[in-house]
């Protein structure tokens, strides 16, 4: 049995804004969303990137205590996207908490800001008093799967918990699994996304791999910078998207607002090195995409790349969506304005492509000025277009050697 | 230490740890203010930091029945008695 599942809602909360509205008028005027790296006591000193995307503007939280104990910052993301989804797919509550809706969410390592608590308490511990101050919160707000079960807590859901914890390809699995669970019958509807805190452990990470863009220290919102000639490294940021995955009948018979379909995922894994990225592996996930989605390479006509903006990252994405896609489909790169959301990003991504699919328009990779030779094989969008997008495969790569495609098409 | 002495206390223990503000004494706390097994464990923690002293493993579980405030006193003055550093015991 395959059924069809459409996306009923949507949110984000991302570093260009937080909503629909803000969003896309971010997009529209070329808004970036990366700013000078904090201050973090820690490791900052040493790292030698010195950008962030940061969500540096407040939410109006209204969580209640039983809810916010076990929750870290990457949590209160994940359930106000979750929150506001529930809330704008209109789902009733006794369908909510019948069995018959999941969650599938996830984020890089839980919360980051937690652990190093934790840690410090190991480090600096010099009696038991100091070690009993470990509180019996601190595991569930710092497990990598803190942000599906807060989210399954609070709201009261009780159907089935997808969790990937696989980088940066972390949310498109969770819509990846999600659609699969609600295709095969398994699940009438699927609450997908993923969330990252503000961390600075992870820049180091990529920083100590050269990875992180350090060209750009003194003027942030020109990096990362997808496909350009200037590119040089990925810019981490934080953030949260989500999805309502539902099953298409019960969405009609509901009269439930139908925002785009999901036609097809695809997953694989390059099968050896768990950093570099590789043209096999990414060509064969975006031809199963297609297998899986039942469609022909000329039918999409926008690819969301992953485009971080590593040197070859980027050359080896170009390459791919050419053996795959041929030059047909316009190609953006959305870390252009958001920098690396990490284990949103699949999610992030998803969702805004669905903005532009609702409004006609298609936004251009910000700070591509002058395209690299060796990316220049795909169609590069440098300024805004006001055209209808129909079909948009969404790319994701992580560090493990994971390629996920999702292909989202707007609803008729 | 009194046993109005201990009510404040674990009355400061609700307020600070569980935003709890004058709790009903004889209320089931699950029902009445979500109090749940992790609340259990941090106002184990509270009452220990009060007492000075550390709960055995068996005094711990004695605790899991506990359902109000007024038992909540209960346990402590036992706790208490059994300890001559508790505070206010001479």
């Amino acid at each position: 049995m395959e059924r069809r599942v459409v996306i009923t809602a949507c949110s984000a909360i991302t570093p260009i804004g937080h909503g629909k509205a803000q969003i896309v008028e971010s997009l529209l005027k070329g808004v970036s969303g990366i700013k000078p790296l904090r201050e973090d006591q820690l490791v900052s000193r040493f790292i030698h990137s010195k950008v962030y995307g940061t969500v540096d503007y407040p939410i109006d939280y209204d969580f209640k205590r039983q809810y916010r104990k076990t929750m870290g910052p990457v949590a209160y993301y994940a359930c106000q996207v979750a929150k506001e989804v529930l809330e704008q797919s209109g789902l009733p509550q006794d369908f909510i908490t019948s069995g018959n809706m999941g969650v599938a969410f996830g984020s890089i390592h839980g919360s980051p800001t937690v652990q190093r608590d934790i840690y410090k308490v190991f480090f600096e511990a010099k009696d038991k008093a100091a070690y009993q101050s470990i509180g019996a919160v601190d595991y569930l707000k710092s497990m990598v799967h803190t942000t599906a079960v807060n989210i399954t807590k609070m709201f009261g859901i009780t159907g089935r918990v997808i969790s990937s914890g696989t980088a940066c390809t972390t949310s498109s699995q969770s819509i990846g699994y999600g659609y699969e669970a609600v295709k095969y019958g398994l699940q009438e509807a699927m609450l997908c996304g993923g969330a990252d805190e503000y961390d600075t452990i992870t820049v180091a990470v990529f920083d100590n791999l050269l990875a992180c863009s350090t060209a750009f220290n003194s003027e942030p919102s020109r990096t990362p910078r997808p496909f350009d000639k200037l590119r040089d490294g990925l810019v981490v940021a934080e953030g949260a998207g989500a999805v309502m995955l539902e099953e298409y009948e019960h969405a009609k018979k509901r009269g439930a607002q139908i925002l785009a379909e999901v036609i097809g995922f695809a997953c694989n894994n390059n099968g050896g090195d768990l950093i570099l990225p590789n043209l096999d592996g990414i060509t064969k996930t975006l031809k199963l995409g297609l297998q899986n989605a039942k469609i022909n390479a000329s039918d999409v006509d926008l690819v969301s790349a992953h485009a971080t903006a590593t040197k070859m990252g980027d050359i080896i994405e170009a390459q791919a969506i050419s053996a795959a896609f041929g030059d047909n489909p316009y190609v953006i790169a959305l870390k252009s304005y958001l920098g690396h959301t990490m284990a949103a990003c699949g999610a992030i991504e998803t969702i805004l492509p669905i903005y532009m699919m609702q409004d006609g328009f298609i936004a251009p990779t910000l700070n591509l000025e002058e395209i690299d030779e060796r990316c220049a094989m795909i169609k590069h969008v440098q300024k805004v277009l006001q055209e209808p997008v129909k079909t948009v495969a969404v790319q994701n790569f992580a560090f493990g050697g994971v390629n996920t495609i999702l292909l989202i098409r707007k609803f008729s | 230490m009194t046993r109005q002495e201990i009510e404040s206390e674990v009355k400061k223990i609700f307020l600070r740890e569980f935003e709890v503000e004058n709790p009903e004494m004889d209320l089931d706390l699950r029902e009445a203010y979500a109090f749940d097994s992790i609340d259990a464990i941090e106002l184990l923690l509270g009452i220990e930091k009060f007492l000075g002293s550390e709960l055995t493993q068996e005094e711990k579980k004695q605790a899991m029945d506990i359902r109000t405030i007024n038992q909540i006193c209960d346990y402590v003055e036992k706790l208490v008695a059994t300890r001559k550093d508790a505070p206010g015991v001479n």
